[in-house]
């Protein structure tokens, strides 16, 4: 695929400064056109709680857990996960219709249309949707969450500790989901199309 | 990552998009519907609004005393983008600063990636700034990189996401 920054030798860096607090966007010595503070909310490392604990006595840094997917708990209800290759047989459909739509000058298609086709276009490397959804089925009766689902097949792992890795959530699974998992790769990587 | 959700707005007609034979007023909803989606650009919950993709039932009108418009409860499915922490993305680098870089994926343009996440890269200068890393990897406008979100925020003002990834860990990196 490429020159990745694989390897099981990659390190972790902790975060050095906090990200939590704002930062301004800028280019050298002048600022951005916007000059935005930006502030994010990030889950609690338990940092401040390891002091407390301690007493203030030489704080042992704890390795910070993997930043884990929670998808299916920030979803609203009716709201379901589509795999890339999905939304771009679906965003393909209506693209076919567009010369249709864009005779009528009342019909608006969204602004961020394009850019989710592109998108989607992009991630779709399989021949066959219906294949990837049986092969993905599989994986589900051991477990896997639609969103853990969608993420393997968007990222097109080449191993099982590719997925371990890109997906923190499913390493408490590991002894289960290995066979099952490296039989689902070896499926997935038959229907991939070469780029 | 994309998502398919059901949602149900209410779609004012005005009065005299009113028809007897109906064909007319299905339009209409759809058309006024079709507006309404492209106008609200993104939600918080759902990321950015990509495509209506099936009207799934339209309820009873309801008059609007003053003005005679008909109010109908409208539901509907349609295809959204949203960008979540923990999520691993491909993402295009599209502005290179001396702290980080910019990367754009799908509809979210702004993904911030701090040089503070990116180990093993530093910042050169120059005409065209790129990163590089000890092992003469570049990092510069156009280049693919894979990286995992650890922060979204929606700015409702503006209807815009922007998050912030990391590119240290194992499987990330330029691709």
């Amino acid at each position: 695929m490429g020159d990745k920054a694989g390897g099981k030798g990659g390190a972790k860096s902790a975060l050095k400064t906090p990200l939590s607090s704002g930062f301004e966007l800028n280019n050298g010595s002048t600022k951005s056109r916007k000059g935005m503070n930006v502030q994010f909310e990030f889950e609690d490392r338990g940092g401040k709680r390891d002091k407390a604990a301690n007493g203030g006595k030489n704080p042992v840094k704890k390795p910070t857990p993997p930043l884990q997917l929670r998808v299916e708990q920030e979803l609203p209800e009716n709201v379901t996960c589509l795999m890339d290759c999905e939304a771009a047989q679906v965003l393909e459909g209506i693209q076919e219709q567009m010369v249709v739509l864009s005779e009528d000058p009342a019909i608006k298609i969204p602004a961020s249309f394009d850019k989710g086709l592109q998108r989607a276009k992009r991630g779709n490397n399989y021949t066959s949707l219906q294949s990837v959804q049986e092969v993905l089925q599989n994986l589900k009766k051991h477990g896997v969450a639609d969103s853990e689902l969608c993420l393997i097949a968007n990222i097109h792992p080449e191993s099982a500790d590719e997925v371990f890795s890109l997906v923190p959530s499913l390493k408490g699974k590991k002894n289960k989901l290995l066979e099952p998992l490296n039989s689902a790769l070896d499926e997935l990587s038959k229907i991939e199309c070469s780029a | 990552m994309f998502l398919k959700a059901q949602l149900q707005w209410n779609v004012i007609i005005p009065a005299d998009n009113l028809d007897a034979k109906g064909l007319a007023l299905q339009k209409a909803i759809i058309v006024r519907l079709m507006d309404e989606f492209a106008a609200k650009k993104a939600a918080s919950s759902l990321g950015y609004f990509l495509a209506v993709t099936s009207l799934d039932k339209v309820g009873e009108g309801r008059v609007r005393q003053h003005s005679g418009d008909v109010l109908f409860p409208v539901t509907f499915t349609c295809l959204t983008y949203k960008a979540f922490s923990g999520e691993v993305l491909e993402g295009e680098v599209h502005k290179i600063l001396k702290h980080g870089v910019f990367i754009r994926c799908g509809p979210v343009e702004n993904i911030y990636l701090s040089h503070l996440k990116m180990q093993g890269y530093s910042f050169v200068p120059g005409e065209n700034p790129i990163f590089m890393s000890e092992k003469a990897a570049k990092i510069e406008k156009g280049v693919k990189l894979r990286v995992m979100v650890i922060g979204v925020r929606y700015m409702e003002a503006e209807k815009e996401f922007q998050a912030v990834a990391n590119l240290d860990g194992d499987f990330l990196g330029p691709i």
